[in-house]
């Protein structure tokens, strides 16, 4: 056994609350899992030696994340810090039709949907996804009603700070045709190691419009994770913005659970330096007339490493599928690195699949173009580079969110060494 | 404002361009014709400096500078501006993102304060009503999806807002109906000030009756081989280039 995940298992232990069931469910998983290695197949191109490593003693330099308003957004901001939530939310002044509480203020009856939910739509397999079962302490429960229409965004913002260990989850339920858009905001620079993980369950014709922004960057270690279970007609749309530290990686599960289900997943990753960041998605067509739109992209520079696997599983009773998925790259430096691998499992046979993924170096042709009418080669670099994802920046729902996004975003690869 | 010397050129390992002398004076409208394979396209990659079009021997003086010295966007910001045959297709780059920075750049050379957002759309705005572009193509990645006459249009547009001292245009009549041909024309037309200097790629002897030369070069295996006036040109069109005595049974392209 891992010396740090069996301190991990012993401190989960000491834990009692309502999802102790669910909490002794994961710890038992865990005592039975086998830390991953370079052979184990979903850890292939990710070590997790920096996290063997950590010592939460040690000094780090780097500045502190603050919170930011998003301009023109008037979000209902929850704020984890170090894995406490520091919103009060006795305080909050919710529209009708959303309910928050935390694991300490949920009701007897919510406690029971949230029971359903927490670890049930999570798949089973993901290590640091059953950490966050054990160990996430204030887990928040946001409970949409059926037909209610949440116009405000709903922004989660966790921070990590240096010598800090945090676990923080969410649960999410949208009842029958209910909408509403979910921002949720991981930072952190310094020292440190955190897991984020969201379950969010939408029901039948719900929609969601859904960002995570996954920002955690130099010595900050991180997992997240973000899954949903589609019913009848429902309409997810994600956007995930992957910056990567010395250990970040994500995992996404979209669960196809009723038929006419759509879901749209676009992903960006911008990495520089030495980062690492590994996005892990699977999508599980489990009933027919489901419609899948995955398209990521990534631009990895200096010494960075980019890990993209994208599985789409069609079941056998999955027929008329729609489900595309499309990865590509660009590779600013010889010493950058990617791997992608999207994989099609297909077990019904009317359906409508595609996928592929590129590695390209930046076109000399559309640089040559630029450049003869007067624009210096460097900033040529970043207009081509930027035009490769202001494609899917332009297809965020939320222009003002991307409006806010688009400084930080340019700001990140100007710092990106070229060539 | 142009003097090109004794050039050679090579793409490839392939000789292209083999003792080419041509003289501009400001204000002249010089039209350049000849077979596929003479090195037409060629001439206008190397003087505004595409990478892979490697420069052998020869001068070329630009306004009293040395060209060929200078980088490719050197070239641009001192005023030499190409007009693509094959205008390039960048999605995710708006063609206002593209021309702002452009016109920008080149103010910045001159010492000019860069244009307000404001000012600069003004600008734009003209510039696409001179070629009968619809606005909305400001906002469109560059060049993306747009048909082979709206690509020429927005070279002309581009031309129009960069407002160079020389104009290349590689063949800017190719693929074009006649009233697209008319519009890229009076395009061109309009920035004729009697200083700036054009030089007119192209196959056909149609274009220049919309955009009369004052002089017209025959290219032809790398050098120009004979050189006339605007009369030059319907001689070509009526006879071809066999009178010249060129092999032109070679399709290559260049």
């Amino acid at each position: 056994m891992n010396a740090w995940l069996q301190q991990a298992i012993e401190r989960g232990q000491g834990i009692d609350d309502w999802l102790s069931p669910a909490r002794a469910r994961a710890l038992e998983a865990l005592s039975n899992t086998s830390w991953p290695t370079r052979r184990t197949e979903s850890w292939k191109y990710t070590s997790l030696t920096a996290l063997e490593q950590l010592d939460l003693t040690a000094e780090s330099a780097k500045q502190q994340s603050t919170v930011e308003p998003i301009p023109g957004v008037d979000c209902l901001d929850l704020v984890f810090k170090n894995g406490v939530l520091q919103t009060n939310l006795a305080q909050m002044n919710l529209p009708a039709g959303l309910q928050i509480t935390s694991v300490q203020t949920t009701s007897a009856v919510q406690q029971v949907i949230a029971t359903t939910l927490f670890s049930q739509i999570k798949p089973k397999h993901h290590l640091f996804g059953l950490v966050n079962d054990a160990l996430a302490g204030d887990v928040l429960f946001i409970d949409i009603e059926q037909n209610s229409h949440i116009g405000q965004p709903i922004r989660i913002i966790s921070l990590s700070t240096g010598g800090h260990e945090s676990h923080h989850r969410v649960l999410v339920r949208l009842g029958n045709q209910a909408k509403a858009t979910l921002i949720e905001q991981a930072l952190g620079q310094q020292n440190s190691l955190s897991t984020g993980f969201t379950e969010c369950d939408l029901g039948e014709q719900a929609e969601l419009e859904h960002y995570r922004l996954a920002m955690h960057t130099g010595e900050a270690i991180y997992f997240g994770g973000c899954h949903f279970c589609l019913h009848h007609h429902a309409n997810l749309n994600s956007t995930l913005i992957g910056y990567g530290s010395q250990l970040s990686r994500t995992d996404i599960d979209i669960i196809h659970n009723g038929e006419h289900a759509k879901a749209k997943l676009n992903a960006i990753y911008l990495l520089g330096e030495s980062e690492h960041f590994d996005l892990h998605s699977t999508i599980e067509h489990a009933k027919p007339n489901g419609t899948t739109e995955e398209n990521v992209r990534g631009i990895v520079g200096d010494k960075a490493n980019a890990v993209f696997n994208g599985r789409i599983h069609i079941h056998r009773d999955a027929q008329k599928t729609l489900a595309e998925l499309n990865n590509r790259n660009l590779l600013l430096s010889r010493r950058g690195q990617i791997n992608t691998k999207p994989e099609l499992e297909i077990y019904a046979d009317d359906v409508q699949c595609a996928h592929g993924a590129t590695v390209a170096e930046i076109e000399e042709e559309a640089l040559y173009y630029l450049m003869s009418r007067g624009i210096s080669r460097s900033k040529a670099l970043v207009m081509l580079n930027y035009g490769f994802i202001q494609e899917l920046i332009n297809q965020m729902p939320n222009q003002q969110l991307a409006q806010w996004l688009e400084p930080q975003l340019r700001a990140r690869f100007k710092e990106m060494e070229v060539r | 404002m142009l003097t090109i010397k004794n050039l050679h050129a090579r793409v490839e390992q392939k000789n292209i361009l083999n003792n080419l002398n041509l003289t501009i004076k400001p204000g002249e409208v010089h039209a350049i014709m000849g077979p596929n394979g003479a090195g037409k396209s060629t001439l206008g990659y190397v003087l505004s400096g595409r990478e892979g079009y490697e420069v052998l021997d020869g001068q070329v003086d630009f306004q009293g500078q040395d060209l060929l010295e200078m980088e490719t966007e050197d070239r641009a910001r001192n005023g030499l501006f190409l007009a693509f045959q094959y205008p390039v297709e960048i999605p995710g780059v708006s063609n206002m993102e593209f021309m702002k920075e452009s016109v920008n750049a080149m103010r910045q050379h001159r010492g000019e304060e860069p244009l307000t957002a404001a000012e600069f759309l003004k600008k734009a705005k003209e510039a696409c009503k001179q070629v009968q572009l619809p606005l909305d193509f400001l906002k469109r990645g560059v060049n993306e999806g747009f048909s082979g006459g709206e690509k020429k249009r927005n070279e002309i547009m581009q031309m129009i807002l960069l407002e160079p001292t020389l104009c290349i245009l590689d063949e800017s009549d190719s693929g074009l109906d006649v009233d697209a041909l008319q519009v890229v024309a009076n395009g061109v037309n309009s920035q004729r000030d009697g200083k700036r200097s054009f030089i007119v790629i192209t196959h056909y002897q149609r274009l220049l009756d919309y955009i009369e030369p004052d002089f017209v070069h025959i290219l032809a295996n790398g050098k120009v081989v004979k050189s006339g006036d605007a009369s030059l040109a319907k001689q070509i069109e009526q006879q071809g280039y066999a009178f010249l005595g060129l092999d032109t049974s070679e399709e290559a392209s260049a």
